[in-house]
């Protein structure tokens, strides 16, 4: 009786510390759902989803504080993605927030820039290069086309230049083969 | 002869046989239109401009990529326009192309300067860097640099030439072998100097017999070997062949430079030695004309550039709708109308009578594809995989070791262009590869920059803290220092008085 008392009770004690070290030792840092959310979301970093980011927007999510059709440039199948990660019914995109619209890529008219800076500061992703009064460039491998620039340009130097696909990036679509 | 003993293959007639197999040179074409995007690698960036006169193997274009080749001009004449032209591909999309009006000369660069018949003299190095600079790319079809390809088998111990010319119909390789012998083993030898390799071998395909014949006349060096395989379509796959000729087995997602062997086709070599002996880079090669609807199957050794048109007008050409296909009937592509220019890798150019295109049924699962494909994957399966976008999943099944080689497409009962379903599953990988890791960047640079600002907030912070403390400090210490001040001068006033009363007294 003693015996199976004291064994038990050693038992438990090792078990109860070897979970409290593992408690310790693998302790997930952070909230591994949002990341799992901010994996989906198209990193743009647009802000059309009413947060300051994808990060932050992730984060809504992960608190049931956003819907998950607030992301255009995600479309439809990131929506849909995330109703299969979360496990809740797909919604339509909400186009309140905008449209989901081609890949596209910041281009600075050379001409017109006068090196105001406010572009470096409004882009989410530091893809711009310049200084005060310096003409100002965009890398362009380094643009999201989120659009941010847009607006706090005082003299509409930015435009925004849809990617077309080239021979290198041309994709057939399935209907094409379907037809051929 | 070494069995050809892989599995899979096809063993198929020649759709287009001809009696005499003859290269044939034709005049000058009026007008040349060079695209600036070759198979792989960047664009090259034109270095000429519109009116500009310019030199036969005088460079138009190059770019600072491994995996791209400069661009030569193919006659002598006026640049006459830079801009987009529909490329050769099946997309149809436009690319930057630059057009060339001939003045009739056919002026060269001067083509002395060079490493010419004492080759041996020059240091691998210069060789290789004259290979590098005479835009010799694999014109197999393949297309990749022949430069990249030979630094990548470096140290090799063995080189291969192939010259199988697998696909049915096409036979420029062989009228070029019929036509050069020398050329191809002198340039076999110069490639033994340069790589310093053990032996060459000549891999030829027994249907070929006129060619054995000729280099076996002209091959008198015991580092070269002639090998004869037996006739079966996708022998001359370059993975399939090194395991025919040598036993290796190159492993899935690594090259034959990773296995100490250097795979050239045979139309690279020759393109080679005219560029280190004769000094004349890469500027013609040999097409086939063939189809049902050309009466002479016929080879053309024709300048790069030159339109299909242009190269048809040689051929009596049956009229009525054709169907026109570009690199082989298994593993070439349909072409809409002949408005295209032959490019480095453009081997045949087959024109037949258009027939109605046949629809594709639903898979029966026969199995025939399992069967017949020479690097022994699972078709069926990467087909359905493909269909339902799960490239994932077609990647389990080694989507990216299909070497396209249509065999599977060739024997489908129901019709279904399989190659096609793996084209677009390995372009879709690549794009969503690509995407992903764009995403991941912009991920970093958005996170980098969050940390940055706040890194800057609380640095003003700390700052905007110490200035605070400096200057409580300051003035700490401009009050200990007015106290002693006043100490001193009310000393002095003191003394004064004292002073004062002294006089007073």
């Amino acid at each position: 009786m003693i015996n199976a008392i004291s064994t038990l009770s050693v038992l438990a004690l090792l078990f109860g510390l070897g979970l409290g070290y593992a408690a310790i030792r693998f302790k997930v840092k952070g909230n591994p759902l949002v990341d799992q959310i901010d994996a989906i979301l198209p990193q743009t970093q647009c802000g059309q989803c009413d947060f300051p980011g994808c990060k932050p927007y992730a984060e809504a999510i992960a608190k049931g504080e956003a819907e998950i059709n607030q992301c255009p440039p995600g479309g439809q199948e990131g929506v849909d993605a995330l109703a299969d990660l979360l496990g809740v019914e797909t919604l339509p995109l909400d186009h309140e927030h905008g449209e989901t619209k081609p890949k596209r890529v910041a281009v600075v008219d050379e001409k017109v820039c006068i090196g105001c800076t406010l572009c470096i500061q409004a882009c989410p992703v530091d893809a711009f290069v310049g200084s005060s009064k310096v003409m100002t460039q965009v890398i362009a491998d380094e643009c999201t086309g989120c659009d941010l620039c847009l607006p706090v340009c005082p003299v509409d130097c930015i435009d925004m230049i849809e990617i077309k696909p080239t021979i290198k990036t041309y994709v057939p679509t399935l209907k094409e083969l379907v037809h051929a | 002869m070494p069995n050809s003993n892989f599995k899979g293959g096809l063993k198929i007639e020649n759709p287009y046989p001809s009696n005499e197999i003859d290269l044939i040179r034709i005049p000058l074409p009026d007008k040349v239109v060079l695209p600036m995007q070759q198979r792989i690698g960047n664009q090259a960036i034109p270095c000429v401009s519109i009116g500009e006169h310019v030199l036969t193997g005088q460079i138009i274009a190059t770019i600072d990529d491994d995996q791209c080749a400069p661009v030569h001009a193919s006659i002598s004449g006026t640049v006459t326009a830079i801009g987009n032209h529909v490329y050769a591909h099946q997309s149809g999309l436009k690319g930057l192309c630059v057009t060339i009006e001939s003045d009739g000369k056919d002026e060269w660069v001067d083509t002395s300067i060079g490493c010419t018949e004492n080759y041996k003299a020059c240091l691998p190095l210069t060789i290789y860097d004259k290979i590098r600079i005479s835009g010799i790319v694999g014109m197999g079809g393949a297309g990749f640099p022949t430069h990249t390809k030979m630094r990548l088998a470096a140290g090799c111990k063995n080189i291969i030439i192939n010259a199988t010319e697998c696909e049915p119909g096409i036979t420029c390789d062989a009228a070029l072998m019929q036509a050069y012998p020398t050329k191809v083993i002198r340039g076999v030898e110069v490639l033994l100097h340069i790589t310093g390799a053990e032996k060459a071998i000549i891999a030829i395909e027994d249907d070929k017999q006129d060619s054995i014949n000729e280099l076996n006349k002209y091959c008198n060096n015991e580092r070269i070997e002639i090998k004869v395989i037996p006739t079966k379509y996708t022998s001359g796959a370059e993975k399939i062949l090194i395991k025919t000729l040598l036993g290796i087995e190159v492993p899935s997602g690594k090259f034959a430079s990773d296995v100490g062997i250097l795979c050239l086709n045979v139309a690279t070599v020759v393109a080679m030695f005219d560029a280190v002996v004769e000094n004349r880079p890469l500027i013609s090669r040999a097409v086939t004309l063939a189809g049902s609807a050309i009466k002479e199957p016929k080879n053309f050794q024709v300048r790069l550039g030159a339109t299909y048109d242009y190269l048809l007008s040689f051929v009596d050409l049956e009229e009525g709708s054709h169907k026109v296909t570009m690199a082989g009937l298994m593993m070439g592509i349909n072409l809409k109308g002949t408005d295209y220019s032959v490019s480095k890798n453009t081997n045949c150019i087959f024109i037949d009578k258009a027939q109605e295109s046949v629809v594709a049924q639903e898979c029966i699962r026969c199995g025939m594809c399992n069967t017949v494909c020479p690097v022994e994957l699972l078709p069926q399966q990467l087909y359905w995989y493909s269909k339902s976008e799960n490239i994932e999943k077609a990647m389990d099944y080694n989507l990216l070791d299909c070497i396209e080689c249509g065999c599977c497409s060739y024997v489908c009962p129901s019709n279904i262009p399989l190659v096609d379903y793996y084209q677009f599953s390995k372009a879709l990988y690549k794009k969503q590869t690509q995407e992903k890791a764009e995403i991941e960047k912009a991920r970093e640079r958005f996170e980098f920059r969050e940390m940055r600002l706040e890194r800057n907030k609380s640095e003003r912070a700390a700052l905007m803290e110490a200035k605070k403390i400096a200057l409580k400090e300051k003035m700490a210490k401009d009050r200990s220092q007015k106290e002693k001040i006043n100490a001193a001068l009310e000393r002095v006033n003191a003394a004064k008085i004292d002073n004062i009363e002294e006089d007073a007294s």
